[in-house]
């Protein structure tokens, strides 16, 4: 029989255990730590010393400048760079967090081999054998060989990529990604070139301006430039002495710039180009007291008949305030209207982007003028180096039909994941079936690469070479240089030297592609730029570009002012409701995606501390959140935690409700990003895909939906509840609700 | 007239009392002891060696002059000498096979800075403090082993003693 603990026998063998505790702490040399000394030391590394390298962030298509700090070969910290003209020293989260892509344990460590698609039954083989299998599939395919790249690729690689497709023959790399169509990059490209005759991308010189009525642009967020949109809105605001910028923001639910915003305005989705239509008419129809008195000539080139009290009743914003945008818009010094990359997924983008950049075009900044919209210089660059060109989703579509024509019998994905972006009715899988043959070059297995035959994994962007002009840049065309802060940790190439030994061996490619590396093809290109700020005086020093961080030039240079346009004749502005894909009644909800500030189109989902970051509204991490009006929920029955079904006509997805009071009441509003199969460990399994509700069409702002509830509930993973916020909310109807 | 005796129960508290008393010197005598002891290292290192034959401690840790941090020597400094001097003793054949396999040579620091500490080698060794003031006579030792107990107290002891005291007794001089 075991002894009886009493309350004596247990003190006694608790003091026990705590004294051979005492002891055995005491013996533990648990202060030794062990050192790693290097095996051969870099010659410029000093023990204890950090160093600093500069280079280029690639963890969105803005170009911002890095510093990252190297101890002992290893990178441990980013920063921006303060020598660099867009970002000056600042970098956002996302910047931030791109040491974990160095680090990602889901990297692959060799080149595989995939002998089933989808089968994630990889065989690692050499890397000359990996080499030599693309160079037989490319000499076979002769000039049925078609690239997809992706909006953040480095310009060397485009370049690369394509003089490879023109020496053999083949169509022009595709770049196509979320980023591209949700921040709008062709559509704005193409307003821009009717309106002002130039096809490049808007930059607002918000910093000068007075008064911005942003159209659904989320400036601050994760749009075009975030960090120098960040910088220019400190100037916006607090820059200049006495003077406040104010700030309108119109959108069906509020992201950060709306949330910063003066006036706050819950516009109907798709409805912001008639809003804008009417401050045109308003301000060509009332005589305001403008300080420009040509603006209101201006205006009457694009005022059309405006029903105010129709307007009003379709866009939910009131007569008073449309009268009151269209006041403070005449009336400023330096008005900037800023269209959102929502616009440019409505049936009649152009339609609705041309009336918001009219606003621009009457305001009509002079040359060398501050505080108003202008357009990216780069291009003063294009013959010198290359920057991936955008492409349309119709070009993306029209890719997609080649690829089911079986006239593409290989296909190489470069830095792109169409299987996870693009939409299920795009037909992705059945053209993939027709291609004979798939490369992807993904260094992490992402859902396109699963479903491919040879993955060559490239290096992270801070273990390659690469450049990026940047567009837009705002007042100086920019060059910021990429270079290998550490030497790669894993066993993984960079895909432009993988192309340029690969084409050595197919003729036509060798005589394009001379080059022995691609540290040999960048010397020459940028030694072809002309002098830049801390480059040298003669020419373009490498070593000094690359220590600098890139190529720019001295800061006098003038804005490429958006011109008065005399040449141009405006037309009066037609601009009709927009037709919402889906059936009123059956789904009763407007979609409103947008892009998530932290994962961006899904591409930052693998990395764990943006997954863990809460987002900076609903402070959601983790998941996939649905988020309604609180009015809206009680109406449907639905409470915060409630897992819920979203129904597009094209697709449905699951998620978690999440009542947030400062969107309008007849709108679902879902982040992109989460929802990954493949694409790592932290990737996967987390949330729903939000771009699965979007049809085949480049119209992806303006679907319908309806939600359902599954019965289930779960726990939502947010870091602040809403106490206080829902008090300051109560309920409150919008109009058009 | 009975003597008072001692009973039982007071018996068991001595008892108790002497154990705990006994324990406790134990576990201070043995954390005093091992912390000064040398850590097990992954090659015994015979220090002495390479002082009986003059190398300086700045051969191998060489950026004590110019980093906070002294250095440890990296593997090919090793295979430097030692591919031609004794490669046969056994402790080199240990060596050698770290260098076959690529290896660093995982050793374990004997002298240990909190974190909070900022230390620089740097400033003492260029400002003449010698390395045997703060380690020891290494060049006597075999296996390197901690010989002072690098507290606040044994820093202050010797700023306090500088020209420029009224500086080095500032806190932020090592808490920053």
């Amino acid at each position: 029989m075991p002894p009886k603990i009493t309350r004596r026998n247990f003190l006694k063998i608790a003091t026990l255990g705590a004294g051979a505790t005492i002891l055995a702490g005491c013996a533990n040399p648990r202060r030794w730590v062990t050192l790693e000394p290097y095996v051969r030391p870099p010659e410029e590394q000093l023990a204890g010393v950090a160093t600093w390298y500069a280079s280029a962030c690639r963890m969105c298509p803005a170009g911002c400048g890095i510093i990252v700090r190297i101890m002992n070969g290893r990178a441990l910290k980013i920063e921006g760079n303060p020598e660099h003209p867009l970002n000056q020293g600042k970098l956002c989260a996302r910047g931030q967090a791109g040491l974990q892509l160095l680090y990602n344990p889901d990297r692959l460590n060799t080149p595989v081999t995939q002998s089933s698609r989808g089968s994630h039954q990889f065989k690692a083989i050499a890397w000359e054998e990996g080499i030599n299998t693309l160079f037989e599939k490319l000499q076979g395919a002769g000039d049925q060989v078609a690239v997809l790249g992706g909006s953040s690729m480095s310009g060397h690689l485009y370049d690369i990529l394509g003089r490879l497709t023109g020496a053999i023959g083949a169509s022009p790399p595709v770049i196509y990604d979320p980023l591209v169509s949700m921040n709008g990059y062709t559509a704005l490209k193409d307003v821009d070139m009717a309106l002002f005759g130039k096809a490049a991308l808007p930059t607002y010189d918000l910093g000068n301006a007075d008064i911005v009525i942003s159209f659904g642009a989320d400036l601050l967020g994760p749009g075009l430039s975030q960090v120098r949109y960040g910088i220019e809105y400190g100037k916006f605001r607090s820059g200049r002495l006495g003077q406040r910028g104010y700030l309108v923001q119109l959108e069906p639910h509020m992201s950060l710039t709306g949330a910063k915003a003066d006036l706050w305005l819950p516009v109907q989705p798709g409805m912001e180009g008639l809003v804008a239509q009417a401050i045109i008419d308003l301000i060509a129809s009332q005589s305001f007291a403008s300080p420009d008195p040509l603006r209101l000539e201006r205006a009457k080139l694009f005022a059309g008949p405006v029903d105010l009290n129709k307007t009003a009743a379709a866009t939910g914003i009131s007569p008073t305030e449309l009268l009151h945008l269209a006041h403070i818009f005449a009336e400023a010094e330096h008005p900037l209207a800023i269209p959102g990359g929502g616009l440019s997924g409505l049936p009649d983008a152009n339609a609705s982007l041309t009336a918001v950049q009219a606003l621009n075009f009457i305001v009509a900044m002079a040359a060398g003028g501050t505080g108003g919209m202008s357009l990216s210089p780069e291009a003063q660059l294009s013959k010198l180096v290359v920057k991936p060109q955008p492409s349309s989703f119709i070009d993306m579509l029209a890719l997609l039909g080649k690829m089911k024509a079986g006239v593409v019998k290989v296909l190489l994905v470069v830095g792109s994941n169409p299987v996870y972006e693009l939409p299920l009715q795009a037909g992705l899988a059945e053209a993939l079936a027709k291609v004979p043959y798939v490369v992807s070059f993904a260094p992490i297995v992402d859902e396109t690469a699963a479903q491919a035959d040879l993955i060559l994994p490239d290096r992270t962007y801070l273990e390659s070479w690469g450049y990026d002009v940047l567009s837009p840049a705002f007042d100086l065309p920019v060059v910021s240089s990429q270079q290998p802060v550490v030497t790669p940790l894993f066993d993984a190439r960079s895909a432009a030297d993988v192309l340029l030994t690969v084409a050595k061996g197919i003729p036509a490619a060798a005589k394009a592609l001379s080059w022995t590396d691609e540290v040999a093809f960048l010397k020459e290109v940028i030694g072809g730029l002309p002098a830049g700020v801390a480059t040298g005086a003669g020419g373009v020093i490498w070593e000094r570009y690359l220590q600098h961080g890139g190529w720019w030039p001295a800061a006098t240079a003038a804005l490429q002012a958006a011109p008065a346009g005399e040449k141009l004749k405006p037309q009066p502005l037609q601009l009709a409701a927009p037709q919402f894909q889906g059936d009123a009644g059956q789904y009763p909800f407007f979609l409103h995606l947008y892009v998530s500030s932290l994962l961006s189109d899904g591409r930052g989902a693998n990395l764990p501390w943006l997954q863990a970051s809460p987002d900076p509204l609903t402070t959601g991490s983790w998941q996939t959140l649905v988020e309604i009006n609180p009015a809206t929920a009680q109406k449907i029955g639905v409470v915060d935690g409630e897992v819920v079904r979203v129904a597009s006509p094209y697709g449905e997805i699951e998620g978690y409700i999440y009542t947030y009071p400062a969107m309008r009441p007849d709108t679902v509003a879902i982040a992109t990003g989460q929802g990954h199969t493949d694409y790592g460990r932290y990737a996967s399994q987390h949330g729903s895909n939000s771009l699965l509700l979007v049809g085949a069409q480049p119209a992806w702002a303006s679907v319908r939906v309806n939600v359902t509830s599954t019965g289930r509930k779960g726990k939502l993973s947010i870091f602040e509840w809403k106490l206080g916020v829902e008090e300051g909310f109560p309920n409150q109807s919008f109009p058009g609700g | 007239m009975r003597l008072k005796t001692v009973s039982p129960a007071g018996w068991r508290i001595i008892v108790v009392i002497v154990v705990i008393l006994v324990v406790a010197t134990a576990a201070i005598l043995l954390f005093v002891t091992q912390a000064r002891a040398a850590p097990e290292q992954p090659i015994a290192f015979n220090h002495q060696v390479m002082g009986q034959l003059g190398i300086q401690c700045l051969y191998c840790h060489n950026t004590a002059r110019e980093s906070p941090a002294a250095g440890m020597p990296s593997l090919a400094k090793c295979m430097g000498c030692h591919k031609v001097i004794d490669p046969t003793n056994p402790v080199i054949k240990e060596v050698v096979a770290y260098w076959d396999n690529q290896q660093p040579i995982p050793w374990v620091r004997v002298n240990v800075m909190p974190r909070f500490v900022f230390f620089s080698h740097e400033v003492h060794v260029n400002g003449g403090v010698n390395c045997e003031a703060c380690h020891g006579d290494v060049a006597h030792m075999t296996v390197d082993r901690p010989v002072v107990r690098m507290n606040m107290g044994w820093c202050l002891d010797c700023h306090e003693k500088q020209p420029n005291a009224s500086q080095l007794m500032d806190c932020v001089i090592c808490h920053r």
